[in-house]
This record gives C-alpha cells, structure tokens and sequence, in this order.
C-alpha cells in the first residue's frame, strides 16, 4: 500500500506518516506535494492545522485541489484529519478579515464554521469524549469503544447533514467529530494524537473490512 | 451512599460512573460483553493469534499465575485448549495459603508445565508494605508491582513474544477501560492503576536510605524500548473469550482438581475467589474502612449481573459479611510490626466521602480453619 500524505504547506506532516506507519506495518507513507505524487497512491490522508483559505490556496497552487477531488472520484480511500476534513466541505468561514466564505473541495456537502461554545475557550484543545454512530460509521470505530476520547485541537467545525455523521462530540454545542461519505472518511480529532484508538481507526482506514482485528497492536515482522 | 441502581457497587468504588438510569459503568461494561461483542469473532481472532507465536520460540507465551481461579483457568485454557507451550510465572507476595500450594502443585504437574517462581527479600517487602499501606491505604504495592513488572520482565529475559493475562478490566473494575477495545496489558495500564501512582524509582525515594534502586529492581517496568524491540505483546485471555468466574471456578475444579476453600469475610459459597491470599480478609478489611464495602459487595454483584442472585438477596449477604475484623489481622499487625490502632488510623484517614467509618459497628470474623498453619509457612514458627 501506498499513502500520500497531503503537503498542506502547514502542521505536522511527519506525526501523521508516523502513526499511518505504526497503524499498519504493510505500508509505505510518503509526503505528496503534487499531483503526480497523489496520483501513484492506494490511500491518501490530508492532514492539517492552520487557515482554510490559506491552506486551500496552497492546495490550488500545486494543483492538488483538482487531483484530491480526481482521486476521491476514483474510488480510492481519503482521509481528511482536522483542518483536512474541513476542506473537504464546499464553503469555510475561516478566511482573512473582510473575505467573504472561501470554497473547499466540495467533496462533502457543508459549511465549516466557527464552534459554538459560549463561556468556553477557543480553540477547543484536549481530549474530548466522541460518541460514534455504528449505522453511519462503518469500519471506521471498528474495535474502537462507542464512546471514546480522542484528541482534539480546533476553533472551527464541518457544519454537515446528519446522515453523514460518523460520530458526534459535544463542546459548548454538539458538533460531527467524524464522518463517512463513500470512501471518504473525515475526522475533526487528531487520530495521531490520539493513542491506541487513534492508531486503530487508522488501521481501520487503511484496511477496511480486511483489517486483522489486532494487527495494529502486533509488531511488524 | 448511592448504589448502582442494577447492582450493588456503591459511589466510593474506585473510577465508578453511573449512567442517567444509575447504572454504574461495571454494569454496563458486562452488558457490553454480553450484547455488543462478537465472541465468535473474537474467538477466531484467538486462535489467528496463537497461530501467529506458536513453535517459534522457547515457549509459546509466558502466563502470570497467581494460581487463583482467573489464572488457574487461564493457564489451563492456554495449555488444553489452545495447545500452546506456557512458561508459567509466579510473583510469589509471601503469603500463599496452604490448600494454594497444593492446587499450584496439582495444577502445574497436570498441565506438564515449566514453572518459574520469584520473591523479593522479606526485608525489602515488609518496607513496601509500610509505606504503601501509609501512602496509598493498600499493603499490596509489592504485589500488583511484582506481578505485572515482573512477568513482563520475565518475557524479556526468556526472549518469549506473548503474555496471557486472565480477565480484562473491563471485567471487575472498568478503569476506563472497554470490552469494545481489545486492551493491552502495558506500561500505560500499569500506571494508570496497577502501581498506585507510585513507580519503583518513587518508591526508592520514599522508603529509608538503606533501600537502593537496585533492592527495587524486580517491580520496575521494562523500559519501552526493551518491550517494543523485542515486539513483545501482551494481552488478556478474557479480551478474546467471555469471562464468568463461576463458570471457571467449577471448569478448574472438575478439570484439574482445584479446591475451593474458605475466604475471610465472604459467603462460603464463594469458595473460588481470592483463595490465594493469607491476607485477603485483611485487604478486604481496609477497602471496607476506606469505602465502606468489601468483597461480598463485588461478588454479589457479579451474581446479579448473571442472573444468580436477587437484589435484595444481595444486599442482605453484604449485611451479613462485609465489613468484618478479619482474625488474620493479628498475625498481619505481628509480621510488619504495627499495632491496631494505627491500623485503624490510617485507613480512616483515607476514608472516600460520602463514607464514614464507624469503628464501634465493627463485629469480629471467625479465623480460618487453615490459619494454625501459616506461622509455619510464613517461617515464624516456634
């Protein structure tokens, strides 16, 4: 297997190839700043933390934009992790003052906007409690207790249908923490920050339905 | 004190929550196991496992034997069922009764196994037990730290990839953790409760000058780095099969012969647990100063649970046996050299609110038929 690790220009790159190596020994995880370098991939992750308009600009610099939007059309796993699983929406409230609303990728229908949570600090920062819905979630908590904490650093969330939520978290206000679309899976919580149950549901996602239920926990030979 | 509306666990047990509908989170750990779990998936998770570390080493996997009824059936699943060569290991606390000794004996040279036993110095142990039962209200730091330590310290030195622990937490305890997840038994569970915050570096900072690092070496925690690079993995049995210790008391007694017997301060029909121990009653005694239940509370609730007992059975057989002075409490205050009152003091004094004790309600327990003897086993006798 071959997982592309989205150059984002922004956040930790190296964190999230090193848990997709911990999550599955078979793999190799790579940083793709290209469309060349996305397009050889089995399995892509975009990572992120920083601005959605910054960060979609870079992505429509390199010309990824387009070839994201190619590769999840052909079927292939995508996983967007915080700041990625909000590009992945049509339209992000977080841009520079005075700008207007900034497209996203368009791959999950929704709207990223700022977290409600009177009385509480922003950005939400820690572990947090996610519930997941086992009727949406697919393979994705497999293994992975329904309620669970994950880790999470974020001020803003991917406002989308319900239908589409994997899993819900609470802070202030409830919000998607997890979502399933095909074979794009996005999560608000950073799953390398995350410990076994983020280690796990990236050995979900690198897997499927064919994941040993503990070759995530057995060392690589 | 408020009590789990489905069971009778109260508020003060350790890292309890209750639901909206006050059921407390053991209740719904095994309503987990019994519901949500696929156990012939787990099962066929099991035997891809041992597949996986059969024949390639020495032994197969490495088995912590308490010789309790968990660890008793553990070992026999292991070896019977599963067919895997075991290298069985003992953290021996000091005060194995005697009908243990004599099931351990049965059991090993039924089972065909190698056995690997190992002590630390009574001088050594008698200071942990000071100050851990000072610090934390529980003599038996020594004993959790030996164990888990110390069996993962064995895999290392015996170069064997796989340890087979008995039940999961989930299972008597929670702890935070889940049947949902399949746990592993690691550094990062051994932190959060079996050490009681206190690791073998602390402790030799605590305890007198004269106690080096190196008197300690036997409850410290294989580094990381060691356990990772050798890809030791170590798990529970009850992750991947369903847990009833009733079940598995009876499955040991028509299989290998393992006696029950009597335990200090609960019903005799729970003849399986804890049988061990010569200071169970004692331990028992101090969670009941401390919290305000001992272990009839926790062995009736399990029946519940299984459907084997009423509420209101239950509640009336914690009347009768919580919370009794143990007979073994004398030979206890003899052998680390503490008399009662301070005893008495020092659970107090960590009493868990909303619990308070109340000494004068305090009835004494008949000793056990085997406690004549122990001086002997214990090496003070004459």
């Amino acid at each position: 297997m071959q997982v592309a690790v989205i150059d984002t220009g922004l956040g930790n790159l190296h964190s999230a190839r090193k848990a997709l190596e911990a999550a599955s020994p078979e793999i190799t995880a790579y940083v793709a700043d290209s469309p060349a370098e996305l397009e050889r991939a089995t399995h892509a992750v975009l990572p992120g933390v920083g601005n959605f308009s910054t960060c979609m600009e870079r992505l429509r610099s390199t010309g990824l934009d387009e070839s994201l939007v190619k590769f999840a059309e052909s079927g292939r796993p995508l996983l967007g992790i915080c700041l990625g699983m909000q590009l992945l929406a049509e339209l992000g409230d977080e841009t520079s003052p005075g700008s207007g609303p900034c497209p996203g990728l368009g791959l999950i229908p929704g709207r990223v906007r700022k977290l409600r949570a009177p009385g509480l600090r922003l950005p939400h920062l820690g572990w947090q409690e996610v519930k997941s819905v086992a009727s949406v979630s697919g393979a994705m908590f497999s293994g992975i207790a329904a309620s669970r904490d994950f880790f999470f650093v974020h001020g803003y969330y991917l406002d989308c249908p319900p239908h589409l939520v994997a899993a819900w978290c609470d802070y202030g206000d409830s919000f998607p923490a997890a979502v399933v679309t095909g074979n794009i899976w996005a999560v608000q919580f950073h799953p390398e920050k995350s410990r076994e149950a983020g280690i796990r549901l990236l050995s979900n996602f690198l897997e499927g339905d064919s994941c040993s239920k503990f070759a995530w926990f057995l060392p690589s030979s | 004190m408020k009590r789990c509306s489905a069971c009778c666990l109260p508020e003060t047990q350790d890292s309890i929550h209750f639901d909206a509908n006050g059921v407390c989170t053991v209740c719904n750990q095994i309503n987990v196991k019994k519901e949500v779990i696929d156990w012939n998936e787990r099962g066929r998770m099991l035997i891809e496992l041992c597949d996986r570390f059969r024949g390639k080493h020495a032994y197969d996997c490495v088995v912590p034997f308490s010789g309790g009824k968990d660890s008793t059936y553990t070992l026999w699943y292991i070896a019977e069922k599963l067919k895997l060569k075991p290298l069985v290991v003992s953290f021996d606390h000091g005060f194995y009764r005697p009908g243990h000794l004599k099931n351990r004996e049965r059991t090993l040279k039924k089972l065909h196994c190698d056995f690997l036993s190992f002590k630390a110095s009574w001088k050594i142990v008698r200071e942990l037990m000071m100050e851990s039962l000072k610090r934390k209200g529980d003599f038996c730091w020594h004993c959790h730290c030996g164990v888990y330590a110390g069996s993962m310290q064995v895999a290392l030195k015996y170069d064997v990839p796989l340890i087979f622990w008995g039940q999961p937490d989930a299972e008597y305890g929670s702890y935070g953790y889940s049947y949902e997840e399949i746990q592993e038994v690691n550094e990062r569970q051994f932190n959060r409760f079996v050490n009681l915050g206190i690791t073998a570096e602390d402790m030799a900072g605590m305890l007198p000058d004269w106690v080096t690092p190196r008197d300690l070496e036997m409850f410290r925690y294989p580094k990381l780095e060691d356990i990772k690079a050798k890809g030791i993995v170590s798990l529970h049995l009850g992750s991947f099969i369903p847990w009833d210790p009733l079940t598995m008391a009876q499955a040991i007694r028509e299989e290998l012969g393992w006696k029950w017997t009597e335990v200090e301060g609960i019903p005799p029909k729970y003849g399986y647990e804890k049988v061990e121990c010569m200071f169970t009653g004692v331990r028992d005694y101090l969670k009941y100063i401390k919290r305000g239940f001992g272990r009839t509370t926790h062995l009736v609730s399990i029946d519940i649970r299984e459907g084997r007992t009423t509420r209101e059975q239950a509640m009336r057989d914690i009347e009768q046996y919580d919370g009794k002075r143990p007979a073994s409490l004398d030979l206890f205050l003899e052998l680390v050299g503490m008399d009662e009152e301070e005893f008495v003091r020092i659970a107090s004094g960590m009493e868990v609110a909303p619990h308070k004790h109340d000494p004068s309600s305090v009835a004494s327990g008949a000793p056990l038929p085997d406690q004549p003897l122990w001086r002997a086993l214990l090496g003070i006798e004459g």
